[in-house]
């Protein structure tokens, strides 16, 4: 009898509990002459329960969007808030490598977890516009999440594989560009990963602290290059990496990403994490980039080496170094570093609709 | 009814002991049934031999002698299982002074709503919660570190990317799309890409830890 009480008390506390379950407010603020439009959004499953002093907001949505412009869309990039100022109230969706003509319709799918805190007014979701990308690298938007920058890099890298691609079926046929495809989908299925935690300032890790040098790989076509750094090593976590970098370019450098591989005691090397950095760097002249970030892997893992790169480049003019498919295929950055967007779709064409299928992807630009 | 009239029915019905309902039933139970009409016949008969039986004990016996005796055994054994049985703790009454019962009682209403409220927040744990608190109590039980909750973390690894904050976990997720890669950067963000399966879209959904 008293059991049953008990079990009848918990069955009533669940439904409570999952009837505080709520449908957030929402908000699609769009500038008056923003480029696309919300033609029709379902927010079905977005739901906000309250958890401990905050609501978790699980947003759903899926948004209809046009290009209401004269340009072909390339990128788009949407900040999704809850809470600006609270850690996990920002998020951002971001769909690269599209093809939109003026006038065309395309969905964009906005699945992402997000905090605030209980107050007023009750659980809202405000979706804004962060910016656009057009096929002649111009942009709208107010950028507050730098899209414009790693937009135009998704771009540029597409731009890259497609001609990389195309001159591949040119040159080799179906067969070698089906072989580079094959060859791909294998690399990217053994691409090596570890889980990792970054953390920002100092961990809590009291394991003994040690420094180890980065070794770096240098491109032969890169402006920047990295020329001596090092991060702080405790057990499984590596923090305040500090690696100093020479402009060796005639253009002055404004931002640069750099790459951080890992390897750990087995040797095996993956990618950990990106580096990005403003400085200001004149021709011929070197600056520090640090991080105050603490990365930590599974605690199995001890950190045996480390290894820099740069990945991307951008000048105070505003134009962009990546580099080439030939530096990429580097013995150590091939199997370590992931496609870009524009592969990945293309790899997923190639699943799904088959050679001629690819075939005809690359030639509509 | 189905079937016959368990044994210990007719057991009763045949000594006379059934109840007055059990016996209307069972007799109408009899008339048609050849089987259990028999076995109430054999108990009967059972009875009686039992009865001529102990008309037949010997003369001369001392019944009230032989019942004090047997009485006084019982009671040496119940005593004897009272002083090697565990101890059991005596039931105080417990009297509450006036002035204090509505504190009492609303204490024990504090402690329902609680166990209430705890069994409901259980209840509806996510498995990620789950997760989190079974990593604190074995970081406590083992002594080691609590993995870094004092301030948001972000974790990227092939099941995608989570924000941790305050021993909570949020993952991203996308059903219809396939996760295919997982970036971080140490700028405070953690990207995940996922491919549309039938469209080749990609949408890269990132995180901020601040």
């Amino acid at each position: 009898m008293r059991n049953s009480a008990i079990i009848f008390a918990l069955a009533v506390s669940s439904l409570g509990a999952s009837a505080f379950a709520q449908t957030p407010g929402r908000k699609l603020d769009f500038p008056v002459d923003s480029p696309v439009l919300a033609v029709s959004s379902d927010w079905s499953e977005t739901k906000a329960t309250p958890r401990g002093g905050a609501y978790v907001l699980d947003v759903h949505a899926v948004l209809s969007l046009r290009n209401a412009s004269q340009k072909r869309i390339r990128g788009v990039t949407l900040s999704v808030l809850a809470q600006e100022v609270t850690p996990g109230g920002k998020g951002s969706v971001s769909v690269p490598s599209l093809d939109i003509a003026p006038g065309e319709a395309f969905p964009l799918r906005i699945d992402l977890p997000l905090l605030c805190p209980l107050g007023a007014g009750g659980p809202m979701v405000e979706v804004r516009l962060d910016g656009v990308l057009f096929d002649d690298l111009s942009f709208y938007g107010s950028d507050k999440l730098h899209s414009r920058r790693t937009m135009t890099v998704w771009e540029l890298e597409a731009r890259r594989d497609r001609k990389y691609f195309k001159n591949l079926l040119e040159t080799a046929g179906n067969d070698g560009l089906q072989r580079e495809i094959l060859n791909g989908l294998d690399r990217q299925r053994e691409r090596p990963s570890a889980g990792v935690q970054m953390v920002r300032g100092r961990s809590t890790n009291t394991d003994p602290e040690r420094e180890l040098q980065f070794a770096f790989l240098h491109m032969p076509d890169s402006p920047v290059d990295p020329t001596a750094g090092s991060a702080r090593i405790a057990g499984n976590e590596a923090r305040a990496p500090h690696i100093n970098v020479q402009n060796r370019s005639d253009r002055a450098v404004k931002h640069l990403e750099l790459g951080w591989i890992v390897k750990d005691q087995q040797g095996r090397e993956f990618l950990a994490a990106s580096i990005p950095s403003d400085v200001s760097l004149a021709p011929g002249k070197s600056a520090p980039v640090t991080g105050d970030t603490a990365l930590r892997f599974s605690e199995r893992t001890q950190i045996d080496g480390m290894t820099g790169f740069v990945a991307s480049v951008e000048y105070a003019d505003g134009s962009y170094w990546i580099p080439t498919r030939g530096e990429l295929n580097d013995p150590k950055l091939r199997n370590i570093v992931a496609p870009s967007p524009e592969e990945q779709k293309l790899y997923q064409i190639y699943r799904k609709k088959g050679l001629n299928g690819l075939v005809e992807e690359l030639k509509k630009f | 009814m189905t079937g016959h009239v368990n044994m210990a029915h007719l057991a009763l019905y045949a000594s006379g002991d059934a109840g007055p309902l059990d016996r209307v039933r069972i007799g109408m139970h009899l008339r048609g049934c050849e089987r259990c009409r028999t076995r109430v016949a054999q108990f009967r008969d059972d009875a009686a031999a039992l009865r001529e039986t102990s008309a037949k004990m010997p003369e001369g016996v001392d019944w009230a002698r032989l019942s004090a005796e047997m009485t006084a055994n019982i009671r040496v054994g119940l005593a004897a299982g009272e002083c090697v049985a565990p101890k059991k703790p005596r039931k105080v009454p417990v009297s509450i002074p006036m002035m204090w019962r509505p504190i009492a009682a609303s204490a024990a209403i504090a402690v329902t709503l609680t166990v209430v409220l705890i069994g409901g927040w259980w209840l509806n744990m996510t498995p990620q919660d789950t997760q989190s608190l079974n990593r604190s109590l074995q970081a406590l039980l083992h002594g080691r570190r609590a993995m870094d909750d004092r301030g948001p973390v972000i974790e990227a690894s092939q099941e995608g990317i989570e924000l941790r904050k305050d021993g909570g976990r949020l993952g991203v997720s996308q059903d219809s799309a396939q996760l295919v890669t997982v970036s971080v950067s140490t700028q405070g963000s953690a990207s995940a890409h996922y491919v549309d399966q039938d469209t080749g879209q990609v949408t890269i959904t990132s995180v901020y830890a601040q």
